[in-house]
């Protein structure tokens, strides 16, 4: 099927490349289903996730292993029977504004995806984790 | 920020439409129970957070400049 994204245009995906929502990103509740998306050119510890139901719905999400060595999110119960038996893996939404050096990732409320049973979830943790962690070194020094 | 100390079962009244009660305390959780009236929307601050990081998140984009500063910090 052709969908219309935000960054790249209209691409061609396959309904097994969807990802399903069970619990959407906090704000967007229409938008259920996405699919991952990476550009060749960009680094592989990004990655595009556009909603397939609109097209100006899409974030930039980031692998927490750039900002920490042991992100291990501790998931309800209720989101782990959701999200199905697998391996999760977890992106960090990132803001991105003109000054870059002032990015900030969300540690609070990561994107968790069981890839096996192509389920989702945006989840807020109970963990004590910032939700504006600053990406680069020079920003934390100066917050 | 003002700040009183309340027993569990004890309430607070603010502003003679709202009672926030201290319902159950055990460890570092404690559970409040809301009466306010149905129009006053009540949300977890750290969701109202989020929601405002989405919606942010969702209207940036991606400078190539961008790529080079992530290069900088991955080890």
């Amino acid at each position: 099927m052709k969908i219309k994204t935000r960054d790249f245009g209209e691409i061609e995906i396959s309904e097994g490349e969807i990802v399903t929502f069970c619990q959407p990103v906090f704000g967007f509740e229409g938008s259920t289903r996405y699919v991952f998306l990476h550009d060749d050119e960009v680094d592989g510890h990004f990655v595009w996730l556009q909603s397939v139901d609109e097209q100006n719905v899409r974030f930039i999400l980031i692998s927490p292993s750039v900002v920490s060595d042991d992100y291990r999110p501790k998931l309800p119960q209720e989101i782990r029977q959701q999200l199905g038996e697998g391996e999760y893996e977890s992106w960090l939404i990132t803001v991105i504004p003109e000054d870059l050096r002032r990015s900030t990732v969300n540690l609070k409320s990561p994107i968790v995806v069981n890839p096996s049973s192509m389920v989702a979830a945006q989840v807020i943790l109970d963990e004590d984790l910032p939700i504006r962690f600053p990406l680069f070194d020079n920003a934390k020094e100066e917050a | 920020m003002l700040i009183l100390s309340r027993k569990c079962g004890e309430s607070l009244i603010i502003n003679n439409e709202i009672e926030l009660k201290v319902t159950e305390i055990s460890g570092d959780k404690v559970k409040i129970g809301i009466e306010a009236p149905k129009d006053y929307k009540i949300l977890r601050k750290e969701l109202c957070q989020t929601v405002e990081y989405n919606r942010a998140a969702a209207s940036g984009s991606m400078p190539e400049e961008m790529l080079r500063l992530i290069a900088q910090i991955k080890k």
